[in-house]
Order: C-alpha cells, then structure tokens, then sequence
C-alpha cells in the first residue's frame, strides 16, 4: 500500500432540521419545504479527513449520493478543503435504504481505490449510524465507530482509534482499508478559506457515476431494499394535566400533595 | 429482487446478549423479556444469542430470564469484541439456523455489530426502535421508531428479507425477573471463524463506573435553556437524591457526559419524577421521557411545547426557579427531620 492515503469522506445532504413538518392530511414528513444543507455530523467527518491528510499526506475525496442537487454538499466539502467531489446519481438508486446505499459507497470507495473512509456518526434525516459499518461489511474491509480521535499509523497501514464506549472508552488498532463514523463534535470543523469557497461555488465540477458505472444497476434502490416504511402515525400523546403554576411554593405544593417529593 | 429468500423457512426470535469480560449489558436483558412476548405471540421459541471466551454463566442467566434455547459459542477470538469475527460468526449462525427476527441492543457495541451483520445476511435493519409489535395477519415485525423533527412515528416492515432485525435502546423495555425454576436448552456451538475475519485489534479498554439514570426515581434535565450551566440542575438533583440528565443538544454541547442523554438516540426513563429545565420538548426527547409517572417543565417560553407534556409548568427564569425549589425542598425536609 503507499505511503500516501487516499481518503474518502462520505457526506450526505438533508432538510434543514429546522424546517421539517408533518403534512397534516397524509401524516408524511413534508420534507419539501425545507431547505437541504450538509448534514451536520459530517463537518466533523470532513475535519477529520483533512486532518488526516494533513498528518500523512494523500487526497480527500468527499462522495455523495443524491439527485444533481446534491453537488451543493461536495462543494461545501470542496469549500472546506477536500481535494476532489464524486456524485453518484442516478433514478436508480431512488428510494434505497441503508442496504443499498451503504453498497454504493462501498463500490465508489473501491473505484477510488480508498485506504481510509470516513462518514459522520449518523444523518440528523434518518439517525440509523448504519451506513459506515454497512460500507465496511459490504467490502469486508475494518470498521471503527464512535470515533473520537484518530492517530494514523502510515508505517503499519493502520489506523489507530480512541472509540467511546458506554463508561469509557476503547483504543483500536485497525488494518487499512478501514471505515470511520467519527463521533459527531469529536473535533472543530475548521471554516472554509475564502479562495476556495469561490472556487467550489464557481469552477468546481464533481464526476458524476450511475449505477451501472459502478455495475450495481440490479442491486439497488427501493426495490433492493429490505426495508419499507409501513406506515406513519402521530406519537400517542401521554395524558397530562398541564396545570400551569404560578411559584415555586404551588409548585412544591402540588407534587408533595401527589407524595412525588 | 435481489436478496429475497423463503421467508417460511425463517422462524424464531434471537437476542443477542452483549457481554463485555463476562458481564452481560443490562439492554440485553430488557430485550430479551420483549423477545419473550414476541415470541409467544408468533408462537415460536425465544432463542439467545451469546459469544465470548468465558459466557456460560450468562447462558444460564439468560434462561431464567426467559430464553427457551441459548446458542453459545466460545472462544477467545470473542474477547473484547471486535466486529470482523463477531459478524463473521452470526453470518454463518444466521445461514444455518434462520432466525425470522433478531433484537440487538442500542449500546455502541451493538450499533457498532448490528449494522455489520445487516449486510452479509441481507437483514432488515431499524435502527432505535421505541415500539416493536407483531402484526396479527402476517405475523411480520412492526418495528416503531420516532422520525425526524415530529411528532409521528414511522413503521418499518421487513416483508421480503429475514432475519427481521432491529436495535433498542437501553430503557425502552423492562428487562423480566430471573426465575432460577425455568428450564431451557445450551447449545454449546463450535467457533467457526478464524483470524482471516480479524481486521482490527484492541489495544486497550477503558471502562469505569457506568452511569446509569434507567433506574432512577427522580431525574433532573437540563437542555439548551441551561446555557451549559448545569449547577442549578445537580443542586436540585442531589436535594431530591436524583440524578442529572439532558437533551441530546446539551450532550452534543459537550456539557454533559452521553450516559446522562434522555431521548430516541439516548436512554429510556421512567422516574416517579421528570423536572425539565431549560427543554423546549422535541419529540426525540419526549420519547425517552413520557413514560414518567409526573413530569414537571421550567422554561422561559410560554409556547414551549414541552408544557404540553407536563403535569406542571412554570413559566420563568430556570436560574431562578431552581434555587428556590432547591431550597424549598430543603427546608421541607429539614422540617420533617
């Protein structure tokens, strides 16, 4: 393997969270409206692969999958620093979930030839975190998540990993190719540069793959997911008395007359 | 479609019990008392699931609290764990054996395994599941989860793939009494992996004690109305004997430590009190804390929708509010001594 890495970070565009809603007739997410940006968890993603290339040398490549639209996101990682932009868009992918999805990264990384992948620990759209290790299953390749620092070790084509674990932590040492979910704030995104924050915006243009570029046509979308969404519903409420109180003396009052204090 | 298998041959409910040097996570406890009822309602055995180099302590463990089978395979290739042989091992598990569904706890590890082994087995996966049912007619899994930036929830069905999986989060189920009279089948399975499915190698494990706000009868949350200013909050916990928890904004503020995080992504509670300070009420949050018996909401907004899940709402300055409650449950108390 060479001295320098290639590393690969996996971004993906989402509704603001801000400015999601229920469409009251259908019970959907009216997703719609909302404006897409970068989903938050992969700016420290993205950090994280700069970093790395800065310690051991190589390029940063950031992918995405999405409609045409979705450039927006590998010019802001472009912005930010990384080297190139990759675009996997085709109707062919519509409607994959994590299966699928985590099958065509898996093949870009592999037609890119990546040593390290690096993704955020989950989208703030659909929160599953199963992506990374998806990529790293499909390919066989090293998985560490929950990452919060890495120390690369060029030498032994390892990477060496601090993961959080519940009440502590784990240092993990993991063979090259390796797939990272990095900890979401487990670093300080830096701020894009000005000159290349214009060039992303104006002459940047990301190479584009189908599925049958990458010959998975068969193996993706709504109908090579195993999943479905079922249905929606509004969360029962729980009953409340939402009794509003006006001091702290009621306040205490009250729930020493329910014997809750 | 690529992947679809006979789902007639898939049958029975898995838990895989997490275990860590021979102690097993409390989620897989709480998973395996839902399995038993999910079990018995699709009329098919409860089957553990447990790997390590020295677990069959916790395969009898495992039946008193409800298993019918537990399949144990031993080796110290399954210590610490390390999600190359782990998945390598419940592939080849998952080809023999076929189970219809598998519940996996929310834990890192688990997270860390589930979304692993979803892929060579070409398994269903959903992710924090707050519900999980059987569907009368067809007897598929209804795995429930909040979505994103409302108030719904969403079903996700696995019809043509199996095994049926998913990952809960610890809290949302309570986990059965042992009952040391049940009697249940060890199947003592030979490790079929070697070091070829070995891609990583642990250096060291750091655990120490693990916070744990599941149990506790009295929480006091923070959120981002705190400013990062947890004090008030700890006062007030520790003149109640409760513990401190918050909203996933708070945690990713870095003011407070994840085990402490309420909600979808964090624990599930169920104290007889719930004080939110500073929480505005996102559904991700309310949903790891509904289930308190009262739940009492400071905050400075008048329309905080958190108001409209609460028993009791004051509308003001949570650096105000707090103090004064601290020191009217001190005196209350020094009263009564």
């Amino acid at each position: 393997m060479s001295q320098e890495w290639n590393i690969v970070v996996g971004v993906k565009q989402v509704p603001d969270a801000d400015d999601v809603s229920i469409d009251p007739d259908t019970g959907t997410l009216n997703r719609s409206d909302a404006e897409a940006v970068l989903n938050k968890p992969d700016y420290n993603a993205i950090e994280a692969a700069l970093k790395l290339k800065e310690e051991v040398g190589g390029t940063v490549t950031a992918v995405t999958m999405g409609p045409p639209f979705a450039k927006a996101v590998l010019e802001t990682a472009v912005g930010l620093g990384a080297d190139d932009g990759v675009l996997l868009t085709d109707r062919a992918f519509g409607g994959s979930d994590t299966w699928p999805t985590s099958l065509a990264l898996a093949a870009i990384a592999e037609e890119l030839d990546a040593d390290v992948v690096i993704a955020g620990e989950e989208s703030t759209d659909s929160s599953t975190g199963q992506v990374p290790p998806g990529i790293a299953a499909h390919n066989d390749w090293s998985q560490l998540t929950y990452v919060e620092d890495l120390e690369p070790r060029p030498e032994d084509d390892e990477l060496v990993a601090i993961r959080d674990i519940e009440g502590g932590h784990e240092k993990v040492a993991a063979s090259l190719p390796v797939v990272v979910a990095v900890g979401f704030g487990m670093n300080e995104p830096r701020v894009a540069g000005l000159h290349r924050k214009i060039f992303s915006e104006t002459e940047f243009e990301p190479k584009e793959y189908s599925a049958s570029d990458l010959g998975i046509e068969e193996s993706v979308g709504l109908a090579a997911s195993p999943t479905s969404v079922g249905g929606m519903d509004t969360a029962d409420p729980v009953e409340r008395k939402r009794k509003m109180v006006d001091s702290v003396d009621d306040l205490v009052e009250a729930l020493e007359s329910e014997g809750a204090i | 479609m690529p992947g679809e298998v006979d789902t007639d041959e898939y049958e029975d409910v898995w838990v895989f019990i997490e275990q860590h040097d021979g102690e097993a996570a409390k989620v897989s406890w709480e998973l395996l008392a839902k399995g038993r009822e999910l079990a018995d309602e699709k009329g098919e055995r409860l089957i553990a699931l447990v790997m390590g180099e020295e677990v069959s302590h916790l395969a009898d463990e495992a039946i008193t609290r409800g298993a019918d089978e537990v399949l144990v395979v031993e080796d110290p290739i399954f210590e610490p764990y390390l999600p190359g042989p782990y998945g390598e091992q419940f592939r080849i598990l998952v080809e023999e054996r076929k189970p219809d569904i598998v519940l996996i706890g929310g834990s890192h590890t688990g997270r860390d395994f589930a979304g692993r082994v979803a892929v060579p087995t070409y398994a269903g996966l959903t992710a924090d599941c707050t519900e999980l049912e059987i569907e009368p007619d067809t007897h598929l899994l209804l795995a429930k989860r909040p979505t994103f930036g409302g108030d719904a929830m969403a079903t996700i069905k696995c019809v043509d793939h199996r095994p049926q999986m998913a990952t809960v989060r610890p809290g949302v189920f309570d986990a059965a009494e042992p009952d040391p009279d049940r009697e249940g089948e060890v199947v003592e399975i030979e490790c079929g992996v070697d070091e070829s499915s070995v891609h990583s190698r642990m250096i060291e494990r750091v655990v120490g004690d693990i916070t744990d706000i599941t149990d506790a009868e009295v929480i006091v949350a923070g959120g981002f109305g705190t400013d990062g200013n947890f004090g008030p909050i700890e006062d007030l916990a520790e003149v109640l004997g409760g513990e401190v928890a918050a909203t996933r904004e708070a945690v990713e503020e870095g003011w407070i430590e994840a085990a402490r995080q309420v909600g979808q992504t964090g624990k599930t509670v169920k104290p007889d009190l719930y004080i939110a300070a500073g929480i505005s009420g996102a559904i991700q949050h309310l949903e790891g804390m509904n289930d308190s018996q009262t739940i009492v909401a400071i905050n400075d907004d008048p329309n905080a929708p958190i108001f409209d899940d609460a028993d009791y709402g004051i509308v003001g300055d949570m650096f105000e509010i707090l103090p004064a409650l601290t020191e009217a449950v001190r005196a209350r108390k020094e009263g009564e001594a």
